[in-house]
């Protein structure tokens, strides 16, 4: 029986997003105890059981019929895109939702999903290549279109997901180490560029010297070479031409130190937060931090605070292990699927999963800048839930199909 | 993957492990420096004290008129707040009972600040007077979590009003703190109207904030690590003015009782002399707590007292407008200032009958002016056309925003051949609809500021200044002032055009006969234009532009009455005593300093023959 189940269903990515799942309803539950508890914790109840309902039907959907949709999937999250643009909410200066009762959708979720299995479902073409420029730019054009129209809600997180989850699919299909350079360089430039002139002569500098190393032809490279230093330099004209509190925005993501009151005291409270807890916590609802909402929305990007205070190293380690498994899982998971697509798929949604992970738990460590991004499968949030779930469902689908080609 | 090269994928796997593995090594080491090495420290804070960040607020900055005399000062005042985690909740009818709120307002207002922090105090009442803080003091042991903080609030240390142009500080409304980020937050003052508006964001400075360690009951027990996160707060920048305030506290007088605006310009630079909107309204109203009965009275009212007529009315501007025709005709070569039009009283286009109030006999373009005669201008733009019109008027900067430095304005409207077209079909209006527009009326419309700018380029020989209200930030070690730039330009009219329309401006209010005589100055020469603009809900409105000292203008300036009736009889005498005032004082005794000629331009005026008869 249990050889059975092994057989046909991955129980590491299951059983290690299962628990995962469950630490996250136990975080939100003390963070939110007391305050409106009732309400965020059932409505995260409510999504958590449609998650599980996701995951099963997408774990037994046919295979074939996954791959066949995976363009128009992409299409149609685009519009959905165009369309909350057009009409949706704003929350926290951002428009990205939509209304759906007392419940609210976000399809910029979704669209990263139906990326990658148009990423995945492009690249599987045996005539295409990544080594041709032609397909690489289509390649390109495919992540660049759901980028575009998430920059314009903004929502800067979530673009940078887009960055890590299209890095590892080109890095996995055998994308020439310069043209990997080519997608990094200009991005580098640009932040670089906000530091000021040292840093980006720095990076430039660096940039120069990789490209000459690829080897590359002269002309190429050269090319590369002026967009990445044209786009650090008008980097600085956008940035002036912007208004004060754009400028400060994105002042507070390079230093959070810069606005004590905001992001720098998040970080300041969710390093006491962790740091208090010791190696076994401080017991369950007994974290100071966490009870007296010393962190403002805790329950939602700044939830790895919970485990690391009530339940200290133990607690915190031990959602950093099912993390571990689960992306280990995945990569293994995207080199023994027999079918190309299915193996793109694999490494696009592990890597989606892993940028959230690095961002959320570095930022919450003290370690990154604070980007509003959530943490899978512990953060509130109904269409973070349910996405994950979604990936969750289409991975066990990959592992249960390996065999096909 | 069956299509690539097995060992390739395997040494891709592996590279992949490997940064995954790096990854969540260096978390394991952060967690194990944060949660083992650095316990102690963080659990002390945690455990009996925890951060608390209180917010210090900046001073708002202050405003000085153009003679250094502060006119905009803070004052202090209290301001109740709550924290809501240590409030006692059965003493909500007692303080709502001494500050005379709505209990449903207080629990509100800390319901809305819960959400951010219930450790962020929540601002109750602003400005309490001397009794209700006093209640509160008393019984201060008895009320935790209620504290007050001191605020600064406007104070206007001005006899004039300058309702419009200083603009109202209000509390931020939810709107706006989601439309702004993360700079503001609930209860703070924000810049809504005019230069407290336009300037806001030097005004406001920076917020500060010093981290102080409470413990589990919320009292503050210390710093926090010796203030070395703390931020000092940055206070605003004072703001320089070019305005005085002696002409505009004098302009406002004139101006009471009537409604209308008066905008003075320095032709010099383009800075706002005086600026004046009447119906006004008291500033003080808005700097402590307004109260809702207030804001509704003032919202309602027919009059409009908020309406910024200055810059937002747009009326059709009447003979004012005229000098605009005679520099197209002129500049595109349609006709000479010698060219004579019969004023028989009246003008006829196919049925059409064009009104004159007199008959002018033969006129030329300098008589035409003079007298304001209509015949001439009706023809004149006929024989100009609609988009050479169009043209200069956009060139003086008329049909769009003259770019002033406070939010409120209006473009206007100023028709062309693409225009009517638009708004009447391409054979929906005829040459008949033109001779209006040559008198500066029909589908035309101006503002005040705008046809001060317009006075001001008549007055400079043709140089468009950006209007603006602050000359630069006034810096507090030594009182100089760090001045801003603003935009000029210089518009393409031969200076023969100029002195033409100058001259017939300086007839009319200088010579018999001439329709602005009411805006003469003893001693000083005066240049005008008087406008009546036809009003289909009422009585015309009366217009005037002008400038003085003719030869070396430093006031130009714009007058409008509405409802008045004749411009000469009603906006020509406000316009001629500002303009008396401004150059010679309060007294009136001193006469204004000796004028330096600029010299390329008034010798060409002289060599013009036409004018130099005149004089």
């Amino acid at each position: 029986m249990l050889n059975y189940i092994q057989r046909h269903f991955d129980l590491q990515i299951g059983i290690a997003s299962f628990l995962l799942a469950l630490i996250g309803l136990v975080s939100v539950y003390s963070a939110t105890y007391d305050a409106r508890a009732s309400d965020i914790f059932f409505k995260q109840l409510v999504w958590s059981g449609a998650g599980t309902i996701v995951v099963l039907t997408l774990t037994l959907f046919p295979f074939r019929l996954l791959q066949t949709i995976s363009i128009p999937a992409w299409l149609f999250s685009l519009l959905l895109l165009v369309v909350v643009l057009l009409l949706g909410k704003t929350v926290s200066g951002s428009t990205s939702w939509f209304n759906l009762g007392s419940f609210r959708i976000q399809p910029s979720e979704f669209a990263k999903i139906t990326t990658v299995l148009a990423l995945a479902s492009y690249l599987s073409r045996s005539d295409v290549s990544l080594r041709n420029p032609r397909d690489l730019m289509l390649a390109t054009g495919i992540v660049l279109a759901p980028v575009a129209l998430i920059m314009m809600q903004p929502d800067f997180g979530t673009a940078v997901i887009y960055g890590g989850m299209a890095f590892a699919i080109m890095y996995w299909g055998g994308a020439s180490q310069f043209s990997l350079l080519a997608v990094v360089a200009p991005g580098a430039a640009a932040v670089a560029a906000l530091f000021g002139t040292t840093p980006f002569l720095i990076v430039v500098a660096v940039m120069g010297v990789l490209i000459y190393l690829t080897k590359e032809h002269r002309l190429v490279a050269a090319v590369v070479f002026s967009i990445m230093v044209l786009v650090g330099i008008s980097v600085q004209f956008i940035y002036d031409g912007l208004r004060p509190y754009q400028q400060k925005r994105i002042d507070t993501f390079l230093d959070p130190g810069a606005d004590p009151l905001g992001a720098g005291y998040n970080i300041l409270q969710s390093k006491v937060a962790i740091g208090s807890g010791g190696v076994f916590g401080k017991g369950y609802l007994h974290g100071s931090q966490t009870q007296l909402n010393f962190i403002p929305e805790q329950w939602t990007d700044f939830i790895f605070c919970v485990p690391g205070e009530e339940f200290g190293f133990m607690g915190a380690a031990t959602v950093l292990l099912l993390f571990a498994v689960f992306l280990m899982r995945g990569v293994t998971l995207a080199s023994k699927v027999k079918s190309k697509y299915a193996s793109f798929v694999a490494i696009g949604l592990t890597a989606t999963i892993a940028t959230h992970v690095f961002i959320n738990i570095g930022m919450a460590l003290g370690l990154f800048p604070v980007i509003g991004v959530p943490l899978p499968f512990l953060s509130y949030g109904g269409s973070s839930l349910l996405s994950n779930a979604a990936m969750v469902g289409i991975l066990m689908n990959l592992y249960t199909n390996r065999k096909e080609y | 993957m069956a299509l690539q090269d097995d060992i390739q994928i395997y040494e891709k796997r592996r590279v992949l492990y490997v940064v995954i593995g790096l990854v969540f090594v260096i978390f394991l080491g952060r967690l194990f420096q944060l949660q083992m090495f650095y316990s102690d420290e963080y659990g002390k804070k945690s455990e009996e004290n925890s951060i608390r960040v209180i917010p210090r607020e900046p001073i708002r900055g202050y405003i000085y008129d153009r003679n250094g005399v502060r006119v905009v000062d803070n004052r202090p005042s209290f301001t109740v707040t709550v924290m809501p985690y240590e409030f006692d909740r059965r003493k909500l009818g007692f303080i709502a009972r001494v500050l005379s709120l709505d209990t449903t307002f207080i629990r509100a207002r800390i319901k809305q600040g819960e959400e951010y922090s219930r450790f962020a105090p929540v601002k109750i009442k602003r400005d309490i007077d001397f009794r209700e803080l006093s209640v509160l003091e008393e019984n201060r042991d008895r009320l935790p979590g209620v504290d007050y903080q001191v605020e600064s609030k406007r104070w206007y240390v001005t006899p004039a009003r300058a309702s419009h142009i200083l603009g109202y500080t209000k509390e931020i409304s939810e709107n706006q703190i989601r439309a702004l980020g993360g700079e503001y937050t609930q209860g703070d003052v924000v810049g809504s109207s005019g230069l407290e508006g336009g300037y806001e964001s030097s005004l406001r400075g920076r917020k500060g904030a010093e981290f102080s360690t409470v413990n589990v009951r919320g009292q503050v027990v210390g710093g926090f690590e010796s203030g070395k996160l703390d931020v000092q707060a940055v206070d605003g920048k004072d703001l320089a003015l070019t305005m005085d305030f002696g002409l505009q506290a004098f302009a406002e007088s004139l101006m009471a009782g009537r409604r209308g605006a008066v905008v003075a310009l320095d032709p010099r630079d383009g800075g706002v002399l005086a600026m004046v909107s009447s119906p006004d309204y008291d500033l003080s109203v808005f700097s402590g707590v307004t109260p809702p009965q207030i804001w509704r009275a003032m919202n309602s009212d027919a009059e409009r007292p908020l309406f910024n007529r200055a810059t937002l009315t747009r009326y059709p501007p009447g003979s004012t407008f005229k000098m605009v025709l005679a520099i197209a005709a002129l500049e595109t070569g349609k006709v000479t200032p010698q060219w004579r039009v019969n004023c028989g009283g009246s003008f006829r286009l196919g049925n059409k009958v064009f009104k004159d109030l007199h008959v002018h006999g033969s006129v030329d373009m300098l008589s035409a002016i003079q007298h304001s005669c209509n015949v001439y201008f009706y023809q004149l733009m006929l024989k100009t056309g609609l988009d050479e019109w169009a043209y200069y008027g956009r060139e003086l900067g008329f049909g769009m925003l003259t770019g002033i430095d406070i939010a409120e304005e209006n473009p206007g409207l100023l028709p062309s051949t693409a225009f009517m077209n638009r708004r009447y079909g391409p054979t929906g209006w005829t040459r008949g609809f033109l001779p209006s527009l040559g008198i500066g009326q029909g589908e035309l419309g101006v503002t005040p500021l705008q046809m001060a700018a317009y006075a001001m380029v008549l007055a400079n020989w043709g140089d468009y200044h950006q209007p603006h209200a602050v000359q630069g930030f006034r810096r507090r070690s030594d009182g100089k002032v760090d001045t801003l730039a603003f935009q000029s330009r210089r518009l393409s009219v031969a200076i023969p055009t100029w002195a033409i329309v100058r001259e017939g401006m300086r007839r009319a209010v200088e010579l018999p006969g001439g329709t602005g005589g009411l805006a003469k100055i003893k001693g000083i020469e005066v240049a005008g234009k008087t406008g009546t603009a036809q009003n289909p809900h009422g009585p015309d409105h009366a217009w005037f532009v002008g400038f003085a000292p003719f030869d070396d203008p430093r006031i130009a300036i714009c007058v409008l009455v509405e409802n008045a009736g004749f411009g000469g009889s009603h906006a020509a005498p406000v316009a001629g005593k500002c303009m008396e005032r401004y150059l010679f004082g309060p007294q009136g005794a001193t006469p204004p300093p000796k004028a330096i000629p600029r010299p390329a331009v008034t010798e060409t005026a002289q060599q013009t023959p036409p004018m130099a008869g005149g004089e």
